[in-house]
């Protein structure tokens, strides 16, 4: 009962925390091996950050179940739900992109922009996971959200030039032109949905003060 | 004995009632299961009841002089103005319906003293500010407190769940020791119950209203006064016992919606006084004035009832 | 953290014969407020040309752009920075040379360019990663 509550000193509640603070590492990793496939031409590191996807899927499921076993108080859970999916939407994204990668030829007029995206993306992810253990500390999450803003305007800035270096590029076949041109908009919306995931982050953090 | 037949009726109706106004907030925000409050309510309303409830007993009992007939007739005429009231969804405070029987059966026999009224009353208008007050101070105290030692999320979601509970078990041990009164009270005053025996019969009566019926009013009240956070909801139980607790030292029963709306509002002013709906006001200000005359009414009508019914009795026909 | 990290690699050059007003077009199309200008030679050789040089020198004067070559206003010779200095140095060196932006070379190519508003954005996210030592 209640008791369980008192005596088990946030046990539940610490055990949730790692397993979300595994999620976003895991992000991390998969945004690293995605940049490090692309500077490389490697299909088989571009495969790993798909199975990365499905191991985090299974975190996912394995978090939200936790939660509503009774970790954190009933007030918090939807904003903490909330924020693992939208986690996993990242995940999502970053698979698509992969398999999109991995079904064309990426012209090499765009391969270095493409390449500073992927490391932009790997640094916002880093960032998310920092504001994220800050915001458990209760510690003011405003230097590290602008952070995030920022490195999100940097991808905003290269993707405005990305997609004005793309018209350029003569397309022959209706579904390169269209694998490319999704390649590119889920590259550059990852740290769209980072921002996002953010937000929920202050959401959290507010919601208990 | 049977005369304290009334006298339970209405300690459990009072723990139907206002059982809610206690752990309702934890309830609705999820913070404690409806099970775990009901139990903790009752058991926290006897210990308050045995250990500090003949505290207020004494004014009742002073307020007017009554014969045991008369007190079973005085809690018969509270309980059933209660009911009425409630069903009419008008607030409506056990303190006041008792009070209210006890002066109309004092007018009747010439025995009230109205100096105890006039404090008892003085009490009742004080009781809301009194929650209003510490509301706002406990507020500001413990956020001041908690963002200075508590930053981290899970000791502070420990800190609120355990936190919520103990105020919880206060606000039930405050009740029982401030309302029992209310309930058996009157019986010593007329000399059937000792103080002790009253307390322990009343704090029973509560009890068992909370067991029973409490968690269908937690589920409509609770929802209707419930606040927006954990936080909010502490400090409003805990500002409405500490109220409770207040009038109970004074050795006046006062009520404890009351208490927990002026809880509420003096949060709300934390927020700006938008957060003060009138039309709710001008509703607990019906309720005050319409339960002591409705309650007194009665009274006054079942004891002359009663004694005509005697004079038929005795003269024979 | 390095300069390569907070630079904008997306750089805009204008050849050095070309009018200031092609240059201006240049600038309010991509919204940019600076183009690398490149002069001719074995070992490349580069100017800058801002959009203050451009309102100052040329605009305010009442001087037709059309009529003038970038080469007349640009300055040379550029400041360029190393890729991997440190981002609090970037800002003594932009102070020092009294200079808005700065170029940054990796070995003998220009790569990018940094900024004012890059320096300060730099500053919050090596605070934000806990980097900053002042």
């Amino acid at each position: 009962m209640f008791l369980e509550k008192i005596f088990s000193k946030g046990k539940k509640e610490n055990q949730l925390i790692g397993h979300i603070t595994k999620q976003i590492r895991l992000l991390c990793t998969a945004c690293g091996f995605f940049k490090t496939a692309i500077e490389t031409d490697n299909p088989s590191l571009m495969q790993q950050v798909m199975n990365i996807e499905r191991a985090a899927d299974i975190i996912r499921r394995d978090i939200i179940s936790r939660i509503y076993e009774g970790a954190f108080l009933p007030y918090l859970r939807p904003d903490l739900c909330k924020f693992v999916e939208v986690v996993d939407n990242i995940f999502d994204l970053l698979e698509d992109t992969a398999c999109n990668y991995l079904d064309l030829e990426l012209p090499e007029q765009l391969r270095s922009e493409c390449i500073q995206v992927a490391f932009l993306n790997r640094r916002i992810c880093e960032m998310l996971l920092i504001t994220f253990e800050s915001m458990l500390k209760g510690e003011d999450l405003r230097e590290k959200i602008l952070a995030i803003r920022i490195y999100e305007k940097k991808i905003d800035d290269i993707k405005f030039d990305l997609i004005r270096d793309a018209r350029k590029i003569e397309i022959t076949n209706f579904w390169d032109g269209e694998i490319l041109s999704q390649f590119l908009s889920c590259l550059t919306s990852i740290s769209d949905v980072i921002e996002d995931a953010s937000d929920h982050l202050q959401v959290i953090h507010l919601s208990m003060k | 004995m049977w005369k304290i037949i009334s006298g339970i009726f209405l300690g459990w109706s009072l723990g139907a009632n206002d059982s809610a106004n206690i752990f309702g907030t934890g309830v609705t925000t999820g913070i404690v299961k409806y099970r775990t409050a009901i139990l903790l309510t009752a058991i926290f309303v006897l210990i308050g009841s045995i250990i500090e409830g003949p505290k207020c007993m004494r004014i009742v009992g002073d307020l007017s002089r009554l014969v045991p007939i008369e007190a079973f007739l005085c809690a018969l005429a509270a309980a059933i103005t209660m009911t009425i009231l409630t069903y009419f969804a008008i607030p409506a405070s056990t303190s006041q319906a008792i009070i209210g029987a006890i002066i109309g059966a004092g007018i009747l026999s010439g025995s009230t003293d109205f100096s105890k009224l006039i404090k008892i009353v003085a009490c009742w208008i004080l009781t809301p500010i009194g929650g209003i007050i510490f509301g706002y101070l406990l507020y500001h105290g413990l956020k001041f407190i908690f963002d200075k030692t508590i930053q981290s999320l899970t000791y502070r979601n420990t800190i609120y769940t355990v936190g919520i509970l103990v105020a919880g078990c206060y606000g039930a041990y405050s009740l029982g020791a401030n309302n029992v009164a209310n309930v058996t009270g009157i019986y010593v005053g007329s000399g059937l119950l000792s103080c002790q025996m009253a307390a322990f019969i009343g704090g029973l009566s509560i009890a068992s209203g909370t067991l029973t019926y409490g968690k269908k009013v937690m589920i409509t009240v609770g929802k209707g006064i419930a606040p927006l956070d954990p936080f909010t909801a502490l400090v409003t139980v805990l500002a409405g016992a500490l109220t409770l607790h207040l009038f109970t030292q004074i050795g006046v029963p006062v009520s404890s919606s009351q208490a927990v709306v002026g809880a509420v509002v003096g949060v709300g002013i934390v927020g700006g006084l938008r957060t003060v709906n009138p039309k709710m006001l001008v509703k607990i200000a019906v309720g005050w004035l319409m339960t002591p005359f409705a309650a007194g009414l009665m009274t006054i009508l079942f004891i002359y009832f009663i004694s005509c019914f005697n004079e038929l009795v005795k003269s024979p026909i | 953290m390095k300069v390569k990290e907070f630079m904008t690699t997306n750089i805009k050059s204008i050849d050095h014969k070309r009018s200031v007003y092609h240059a201006v077009e240049r600038m309010v199309n991509r919204r940019i407020r600076s183009l690398l200008v490149r002069f001719p030679g074995k070992e490349r050789e580069y100017g800058v040309i801002t959009a203050r040089d451009v309102v100052f020198k040329v605009l305010a004067k009442g001087i037709d752009p059309k009529k003038i070559e970038v080469s007349k206003i640009a300055s040379k010779p550029i400041v360029a920075i190393d890729q991997n200095t440190d981002f609090k140095d970037v800002a003594k060196i932009m102070e020092e040379t009294n200079i808005a932006r700065a170029f940054v070379y990796d070995q003998d190519r220009i790569i990018g360019l940094v900024a004012l508003m890059d320096v300060m954005s730099a500053t919050i996210i090596a605070r934000a990663r806990g980097e900053y030592v002042s």
